[in-house]
């Protein structure tokens, strides 16, 4: 397979791509990119929209009122004038009127709301909320603790109890995850793995499309501007392919461990003391494995990506063409991200197996969850073959395709070109 | 012994037959030109011959044995459409596709820049290809065809956008390489630079070879009953005379064909005596365009005929 044309078009590749000013740029931005897109997630999280919202606390008696008023001024966002928060004794009656009289200003401001805090919550906890947006979830979960603790206390205040019994009464229930492992070994799970994992599915998922984009690109314009007849007159068109494919994973995987050099250095040495909730468990040969992975990965998807820029003769015809291999990485994708919530379910089980998605979703799952070695290994078989099936059919289109210029091929036509001897 | 022989070659795409059962032999050390209209079969056929494409029927041999993915090595070749890596400067270029045909080393580097500096170019090697007039780039793309020194250059259409002045270079180079006993191949729909350099011809019209062999003898084939004459005036007179079998005008020139070599004199005759005046009565002399279109013409009254 490596002659010594595939080796030369290789050098080629890399100088084209290892020596540019684009791999420095893309080895960076991708990174930049991705915390980028995490920094927003996290900052769009935390806008709730309740700047400045307007509540007024009515309560049935004089004791509620001090307790939540008490309660209430310790809380950062009130503290901050965030929440403007005004506190009002009612009897219910007094508090029905005071509704009426107000509901033109809820009605007109969805910033202000009215909370009513009966007497009956020592008995069931209920509030009443007057809003024009009644369900308003950031809102509720800022009040419903300090609430909760005002009623409790208020609750046990007569009934002889120790504080740390009404302490542990306030406190709500706090899930502490364990990683089980293989050897038996109990971990207390931080936040590390979740992060890696979502480093790799991240990665992955950009670097699969922007290499395989790049690769589409590089195809169709060696065909546009008709230096393909020039090297096939030298080479085989699978000598082309093959080199081309090889460059560009080459490439790739230099990107790749240049990317992961800070997880290799974190895993590999104990200079970086991390703080317990994001302590890793993660091994060298994961590592190792998701680099392997990530070979055949661009192996697979390359060929398909430079078998469809063979097939259109200009960039935008590609695009066009180029949508059954996006959903083939963008469905893993979403799947891999699903892992988050439960990395251990049967959709994740199949999908880090079957080739195309294993490559995607294999690496988020064994980062979050013990995967049993039978399924690596299944899932590497079936990659191997899968490529063993992909290049002859690919290297068929592309032969054809790569020198077809003028009208668009159809998808039967391209099919057709499947069924040819050569 | 033929350094090339093509045997029956045969290529369609879809319905359209674009190379039709096509055989000629291409001799050792000659210029052979590979004459048609474009889209008459002429890329097609270059193209299985070097197996870019795989034809649907028929062999090509090389010196006698099929030939097979080593002639690669061993051919230069300069496609119609040009096209470089328009990032690469242009030594890598050179010694890019000098490597593809298996040449490294200081040799070749040596060469390019020989090259490079015959087609006045010596001060853009570190150039980018993008960065170069059009015509420059044609040279640049003539040096790699030529750079590995193949045993056989195959060049379509080689002088189209090439200036007066690099055209001459082309042919100058194309005759070296001619001495040293290369076996050119040239395509090209320019029967003017085919008839001054081929040593043999094939002519491929509709996918079809309707011609093929030595030049001379071709020429000597046709010409016996023709006569070229170049002069002032209106000739078609001449159509009119019982002797004359066609007249044909090709502008400045004509080609009078008579139905008898013994007519010849009568030609001369009835042009003096239509006051016309002749600058050059070559007979028995016939160009390659006028037997082209002889031959090409025909065919399609033929096909004409066939519709009604």
């Amino acid at each position: 397979m490596l002659t010594k044309n595939v080796i030369a078009i290789i050098k080629r590749e890399l100088m084209d791509k290892l020596y540019s000013k684009s791999f420095v740029f893309m080895t960076l931005l991708i990174p930049a990119i991705m915390f980028l897109s995490i920094g927003l997630q996290t900052l769009f999280m935390n806008i709730d929209g309740d700047d400045g919202t307007q509540i007024t606390v009515v309560s049935e008696t004089e004791l509620l009122n001090g307790k939540i008023k008490e309660q209430f001024e310790e809380l950062p966002f009130i503290k901050s004038k965030y929440y403007k928060v005004d506190y009002l004794v009612k009897s219910s009656g007094d508090f029905e009127k005071y509704l009426t009289e107000n509901k033109q200003k809820l009605v007109n401001n969805s910033k202000k709301s009215i909370v009513f805090v009966p007497e009956s919550v020592l008995t069931n906890k209920e509030v009443k909320f007057y809003s024009n947006n009644p369900i308003n979830n950031p809102l509720f979960s800022k009040l419903r603790d300090p609430l909760n603790k005002v009623f409790v206390d208020l609750y046990f205040a007569g009934k002889e109890l120790s504080d740390e019994e009404i302490k542990y009464a306030r406190t709500g229930v706090d899930f502490n995850g364990f990683r089980i492992t293989k050897d038996e070994k109990v971990e207390e799970e931080g936040v590390g793995n979740l992060v890696v994992s979502f480093l790799f599915t991240f990665l992955l998922y950009m670097s699969l499309l922007i290499l395989g984009q790049l690769m589409m690109r590089s195809v169709v314009e060696e065909k546009n501007n008709r230096i393909v007849e020039i090297i096939l007159s030298s080479v085989s068109s699978k000598d082309l392919m093959i080199g081309k494919i090889l460059g560009s994973t080459i490439t790739g995987v230099a990107q790749m461990a240049i990317w992961l050099s800070p997880v290799i250095v974190l895993i590999s040495t104990t200079w970086f003391a991390l703080p317990k909730e994001f302590t890793l468990s993660l091994n060298g040969l994961q590592v190792f494995y998701y680099l392997l992975n990530y070979f055949m990965g661009l192996l697979t998807y390359l060929s398909l990506f430079a078998t469809i820029g063979a097939i259109f003769d200009n960039d935008q015809d590609a695009q066009s063409g180029i949508w059954p291999i996006t959903l083939l990485i963008m469905i893993p994708f979403f799947i891999a991200l699903s892992l988050t919530n439960n990395p251990d379910n049967q959709l994740a089980l199949i999908a880090s197996i079957v080739p195309f998605s294993s490559i995607i979703v294999m690496p988020a799952r064994f980062t979050l969850i013990d995967v049993p070695l039978w399924q690596f290994l299944l899932s590497i078989a079936l990659d191997i073959a899968v490529l063993f099936v992909i290049f002859p059919l690919a290297g068929k289109i592309y032969k054809i395709g790569i020198l077809l210029t003028g009208k668009k091929p159809t998808w039967k036509e391209v099919f057709q070109w499947l069924k040819t001897s050569n | 012994m033929n350094a090339l022989e093509v045997k029956n070659l045969s290529k369609s795409f879809k319905t359209v037959k674009a190379v039709d059962n096509v055989s000629f032999n291409i001799p050792e050390k000659s210029i052979f030109g590979l004459i048609g209209r474009n889209g008459a079969g002429k890329t097609t056929t270059i193209r299985m011959m070097m197996n870019i494409y795989s034809q649907d029927s028929g062999e090509v041999f090389l010196r006698g044995k099929k030939i097979g993915n080593e002639f690669k090595s061993k051919v230069g070749y300069l496609p119609e459409e040009r096209g470089l890596y328009k990032k690469m400067k242009v030594l890598d270029t050179l010694l890019y596709f000098a490597e593809l045909k298996g040449k490294t080393g200081k040799t070749v580097l040596g060469k390019a820049l020989k090259y490079l500096e015959r087609f006045d170019l010596k001060d853009r090697a570190n150039s980018k290809i993008e960065d170069l007039s059009k015509g420059n780039q044609q040279k640049i793309q003539f040096i790699t065809a030529i750079l590995h020194d193949p045993e056989f250059l195959i060049l379509d259409e080689p002088f189209s956008g090439l200036d007066p002045i690099n055209t001459n270079l082309l042919k100058e180079i194309i005759l070296e390489m001619k001495e040293e006993g290369k076996v050119i191949i040239l395509s090209t729909h320019l029967m003017d630079f085919a008839e001054r350099m081929c040593d043999n011809i094939a002519m491929i019209d509709k996918g079809k070879i309707i011609l093929d062999g030595h030049l001379t003898e071709i020429k000597n084939r046709y010409a016996n009953k023709n006569i070229s004459v170049s002069a002032d005036g209106d000739l078609s007179f001449l159509s009119n005379e019982p002797f004359i079998e066609h007249v044909e005008s090709f502008g400045n020139s004509f080609g009078v064909r008579v139905k008898d070599e013994k007519y010849i004199q009568d030609v001369l005759k009835s042009l003096i005596a239509h006051n016309v005046k002749i600058n050059r009565f070559d007979a028995n002399s016939i160009s390659l365009h006028e037997i082209f279109v002889s031959l090409a013409g025909t065919e399609i009254n033929e096909e004409k005929q066939e519709v009604k």
